[in-house]
């Protein structure tokens, strides 16, 4: 279906070496703290220390005292401009700086900003807040309680609950339930994680009152959303914004909300007359930006007696801490969470969510996940796993029983997604060959009986990526389309601008190879530019695996449009007519007399020095795309583990991952960024977790207790492929960065508790610490 | 956070002895490193404040103790003390009971029993960090009580107003807290 | 910056000295980036855990955030700024490249100091010596198995174009 290109033009399919690599191996890098104005100066937060707390008064004159304290802003100050509160990429608000009182832990109460950082720091040091403390709220389960504090009183409804959602035929489930031979019910939670990318949040705000324009350098996955909001927030006019998003490193959704540090620096910039630069602490990113997941979900599936599920039934509590600060588009509360029924067939499924309010940071962001997809798939395959425990069926067999066969496809679920292609089998049977399944379920029964703990697990999830068409799909009503703005120059090279935002994707590479897979120009001649909002096209960024979905379909149509505008310069110059010209990547030839061609470079050339009469001069096009579905990446994986019995210490001995993400750009960037989704997925699974205890303390809000593993924790990934393309897709892919995340949690945790299940285990909560398992083998007296 | 601390120490002062410190809220804060007593409400409730700085980190504790129990019979205290940090960086709460024994060999013995409850940023260090530094300050202020109970035994004048002890360093003390964690130790 | 209790330092930094009034308290960190302008050393943590802030100090991989500037006070620095260039990369640098061994770039020079700081010392790891090598560096993106192919393909190369200085 696709032209092969010759590794010198580099188009799909070629793992080029990535164009954007020369300045960060040589560290220059210019990424948000790098950026450097004339007279820039510094911000810092001062921050609650309580949970739920009035403020009674704030006293600020010390700190304005300080030699080098430019202004110390609070709430009050904001409240004056109608700034003190924003809204949230949900439809909820969320406070700036905080005003009549504070609800999590280490939210934002007074910005302070000095000449630079250190003075910043002490200034904010002397800062004093008198505080009256408030009964805390903090597990989820007691928020509906009638007893239990109100945290919004800036809510018309005097309830913790912000919504309930459901979908699907809950008569018809039950009756499944009902009448079933065989239920199987597991209540797993997905802890409350971050997204900790390496580099933590900021910005530069640079006011230039002479010309009336905020320059606005953010860390941000969504550059135009960014400039809209602020538009909307600030009563800037939205061609005085011009939002540039530098070089990131890492974002995995942390960096898609807005933070109150972001509106506090433009203030401040627009007051002081001078940039003001605003970089949060790893702390402060850890405690109070968005967090991800804090789902308790319960499923419980109805079966027969052969294996074959009828029916799955949802229920699921979701913590939002103080504020809905969730990105999800405006139709989905709990996002694209009704994926849940995964990779097989249901008759009939039921899921209803319920969000609350918690004295927690606030949020729900999608971190590497598609919007909830990766709590969703963990849910199923668990519940599959658990499944087959109950009917002592081999989990593989079991899903080989109940996958959605390719036949079936466009596959319309029982919650109301069109799923778009999969071959789920052949991603089972490639990775079981792989892992060698057979040998090492003969493996685990010698060990057994030696008493040597050893488990597999297997997760055959299902994604849904590439937000998304816009009959169903806007983030606070912008639909979520996306963009690409291609140019060719008279001597052949070009240039792309996106609306997306790489933090270390490789767009600088993969979309220029889109455009050498169309056009036939080289992908080194191709440069790529995202992230100025002055120049980019609108979109809505980069999270959810969605810029090949979208952008990437938008890179191609566009340079389709260039290539038809090619075709009638070239059949200018060859003097023939366009039907006579048949197309491979980089030249049009005449059919039946291959010598007689024009290179799409000296067709470059012809479009600015020799078109044919009433041609609009020049090489370029824009395309905005409104996906027509979403696409569903899929995959299993399976790990394979050996649990220490006197330290309860799990090592992971192998992990496969067999992905399908359609066609593929740039196998080697594939492959990376599924190494990079399992590693935080191990992360997940087995060493975090960011807890309160019953005051509101953050537990883990520093590296010290939020671990990352190392190189020396991180196992060696094994990966594969099989390709399904999308059949809506321009050119077949679907996207894949996100897969790794959302598919290795449940293969993690399904394989500890296989260890484990003939103690009789059938479900462990995650993180699955080395104190957690080797408490449960002291319970089943089995630690020597 | 709550953290549970029990603490006891000998002294070869009798029992009564000891107890004429304990069941005075002044004399044991005297003995409290970075506290004082500010005001007497009534005979049951003082003000007062306690500094504890870790590492850059100093916090200004202000607030109030109130005597629930007092039995001289049994020589037993329970006291309830709740504080804010002054600049607004957290509270702590705490409930203590403080008896004396008599030994039987001579002397006598204290017994702290405390439920410590943290908030804001101090908590953040965690169970483990709290722990250590109460240990080092009920190390302190043991310290300073024996000295206390020499100084009555010897007759020392009485002091009416109590001096503020210096505070505990608790950068040095987290180095040592620190330091201790790695050092297999018996349990005490 | 307010120059209250200014000590002044020389620091060679990458084969050139530089002098300069700075506070006791500046992290070493701030003094590379803000008073060189060498921004290539990143910031990643507050608490010593992340390595993105690696350099070499009189040859040592050390952490910067983690070092006042005055501790550098006649000492040799030298940070990923003084390893290869555009026309002549290191071996390492290209081994990142080539084996792709970054995404988002952030703990790449950190990563690279260390890995040179560990090819000193054992010019010839096995994959063990080079996951612990790095282990106190972070990375978010890549998980790692990358990485090493990068420090195993810098080691080669390094090894056979040997023995020299």
């Amino acid at each position: 279906m696709l032209a092969k290109t010759s590794p010198e033009i580099g188009g799909m399919g070629h793992p080029i070496k990535r164009k954007e690599d020369l300045r960060f191996i040589q560290g220059k890098g210019n990424y948000i703290d790098d950026v450097q104005l004339p007279g820039m100066v510094y911000g810092h937060m001062v921050r609650s220390p309580y949970a739920h707390a009035r403020i009674t008064a704030i006293r600020t004159e010390e700190a304005k005292k300080l030699p080098g304290v430019l202004a110390v802003i609070t709430g009050e100050d904001l409240a004056k401009a109608n700034l003190a509160w924003m809204p949230t990429l949900f439809h909820d608000k969320q406070m700036v700086l905080a005003t009549g009182k504070v609800l999590f832990q280490s939210q934002e109460v007074a910005f302070v900003v000095a000449e630079d950082r250190y003075t910043a720091a002490d200034a904010a040091e002397l800062v004093e807040v008198d505080y009256e403390e408030l009964p805390v709220l903090v597990d989820p389960h007691k928020a509906q309680d009638t007893d239990a504090p109100i945290l919004r009183d800036d809510r018309e409804e005097k309830s913790n609950l912000i919504f309930h959602w459901e979908v699907g035929d809950r008569a018809a489930t039950e009756q499944h339930m009902k009448s079933a031979p065989v239920t199987a019910l597991v209540k797993a939670f997905f802890p409350r994680c971050h997204p900790a990318p390496l580099e933590t949040c900021g910005c530069v705000m640079d006011f230039n009152s002479a010309t009336g324009k905020l320059t606005a350098w953010i860390t941000s996955q969504a550059p135009h959303a960014h400039r809209t909001v602020f538009a909307l927030v600030a009563g800037l006019p939205e061609q005085n914004i011009r939002v540039i998003s530098p070089d990131i490193g890492g974002g995995f959704g942390n960096k898609v909300p807005v933070y109150p540090g972001y509106v506090c620096a433009a203030v401040a910039a627009l007051t002081i007359g001078r940039p003001v630069k605003w970089i949060e602490t790893r702390s402060e990113n850890l405690q109070s930006t968005g967090f991800a997941r804090d789902y308790h979900m319960e499923a419980e599936l109805a079966a027969d007696t052969d294996g074959r599920v009828r029916a799955l039934r949802v229920k699921t509590l979701a913590d939002h801490g103080a504020f809905n600060a969730a990105a999800q588009p405006t139709k989905f509360p709990a996002g694209l969470f009704s994926i849940c029924t995964g990779s097989y067939d249901f008759s009939q499924a039921f899921c209803e969510v319920d969000g609350v309010y918690t004295n927690k940071a606030p949020g729900g962001i999608a971190y590497r996940c598609s919007f909830r997809v990766t709590e969703a798939a963990y849910l199923i395959e668990r519940a599959m796993d658990v499944l087959a425990q109950e009917l002592k069926l081999d989990p593989a067999e079991l899903r080989r029983r109940n996958f959605i066969p390719p036949e079936k496809f466009p596959y319309p679920s029982p919650l109301g997604w069109s799923y778009d292609s999969g071959n789920y089998q052949g991603a089972l049977e490639l990775a079981l060959e792989k892992i060698g399944y057979d040998e090492l379920r003969k493996e685990q029964a010698e060990k057994r009986k030696r008493g040597e703990l050893m488990g597999i697990g297997i997760s055959s999830f299902t994604e849904i990526v590439g937000a998304g068409p816009s009959h169903t799909f806007d983030i606070l009503g912008l639909k979520m389309f996306d963009s690409a703005e291609l140019r060719v120059h008279p001597t052949g090279k070009a240039i792309m601008r996106m609306g997306t935002k790489s933090q270390g994707q490789g767009h600088e590479t993969t979309y220029a190879q889109i455009v050498a897979q169309e056009l036939g120009i080289p992908a080194a001649d191709v440069a790529i530019e995202e992230g100025d909002t002055d120049t980019a096209p609108y979109g809505l960024g980069t999270y959810a695996s969605r810029s090949t979905p979208t952008s990437g379909a938008a890179a191609a149509l566009a340079a389709r449009k260039v290539r038809e505008k090619a075709r009638k310069i070239a059949a200018h110059l060859l003097e023939v007519s366009e039907e006579d010209l048949e197309w491979e990547p980089g030249k049009f030839s005449v059919k039946g007399a291959p010598g007689k061609s024009k290179t799409i470079q000296e067709i470059a050339f012809a479009a600015y020095t020799n078109f044919p009469q009433g041609m609009e001069p020049g090489m370029e096009a824009v395309h905005y795309y409104d996906p027509p579905n979403l696409t569903f990446p899929f995959g299993t994986y399976v790990a394979v583990v050996d649990i220490d019995k006197g330290t309860g210490e799990v090592k992971v001995r192998r992990f496969v991952a067999v992905d399908d993400c359609g066609n593929i750009i740039n196998p080697m960037i594939v492959e990376g960024q599924v190494h990079g989704g399992l590693t935080e997925g191990l992360a997940i699974a087995f060493m975090q977790e960011i807890s309160y205890d019953e005051s509101g303390n953050v537990q883990g809000g520093t590296f010290m207790d939020y671990l990352v593993p190392t190189a020396v924790e991180t196992p060696s990934w094994e990966t594969g492929n099989t390709c399904t393309p999308s059949p809506h897709h321009p050119f077949g892919a679907k996207g894949v960065g996100e897969s790794p995340n959302v598919g290795s949690p449940a293969a993690f945790v399904n394989a500890v508790v296989d260890a484990l299940s003939h103690l009789g285990v059938k479900h462990i909560d995650m993180p699955l610490s080395p104190w957690k398992i080797w408490q449960i083998l002291k319970e089943k007296g089995v630690t020597q | 956070m709550a953290i549970k601390i029990e603490k006891n120490f000998q002294a070869p002062e009798s029992a009564a002895e000891v107890w004429k410190i304990l069941s005075d809220p002044r004399s044991v804060a005297s003995c409290v490193p970075g506290a004082q007593v500010t005001e007497a409400v009534d005979d049951r409730t003082y003000k007062g404040v306690i500094k504890v700085k870790l590492g850059p980190t100093v916090t200004d504790y202000k607030g109030e103790a109130h005597i629930e129990r007092l039995d001289d019979q049994n020589r037993e205290i329970e006291l309830i003390g709740k504080g804010q940090d002054v600049r607004g960086k957290g509270s702590a709460s705490m409930k203590m009971i403080g008896m004396v024994r008599e030994l039987p060999a001579g002397g006598s013995e204290v017994v702290t029993i405390s439920e410590l409850n943290v908030v804001g940023i101090l908590a953040q260090m965690g169970n483990r960090m709290i722990q250590e530094v109460a240990n080092q300050m009920f190390e302190q202020f043991s310290k300073n009580l024996r000295q206390r109970l020499q100084q009555q035994a010897s007759g020392a004048a009485g002091s009416a107003v109590p001096e503020e002890v210096k505070p505990i360093d608790a950068g040095s003390v987290a180095a040592s807290a620190v330091l201790g964690l790695f050092k297999s130790k018996p349990k005490e | 910056m307010t120059s209250k209790r200014a000590v002044d330092i020389t620091v060679k930094v990458n084969g050139k000295e530089h002098s300069a009034a700075v506070e006791p308290r500046l992290l070493l960190v701030h003094f590379i980036r803000e008073y060189l302008g060498l921004t290539g050393t990143h910031i990643g943590c507050d608490t010593t855990n992340c390595g993105a802030c690696t350099v070499l100090l009189d040859g040592r991989a050390v952490k910067s955030c983690t070092l006042f500037a005055v501790q550098a006070n006649g000492r040799e620095l030298r940070t990923i700024e003084g390893v290869g260039n555009t026309s002549a990369l290191h071996p390492l640098q290209e081994g990142f490249k080539e084996k792709h061994g970054l995404q988002c770039g952030f703990c790449t020079p950190g990563m690279i100091m260390s890995a040179c700081a560990l090819l000193e010392k054992k010019p010839h790891p096995t994959e063990e010596d080079i996951r612990w090598g790095i282990s106190g560096n972070l990375c978010r993106c890549t998980g790692y198995q990358n990485i090493v192919k990068a420090v195993q393909y810098a080691a080669e190369k390094m090894s056979a174009s040997a023995p020299q200085a």
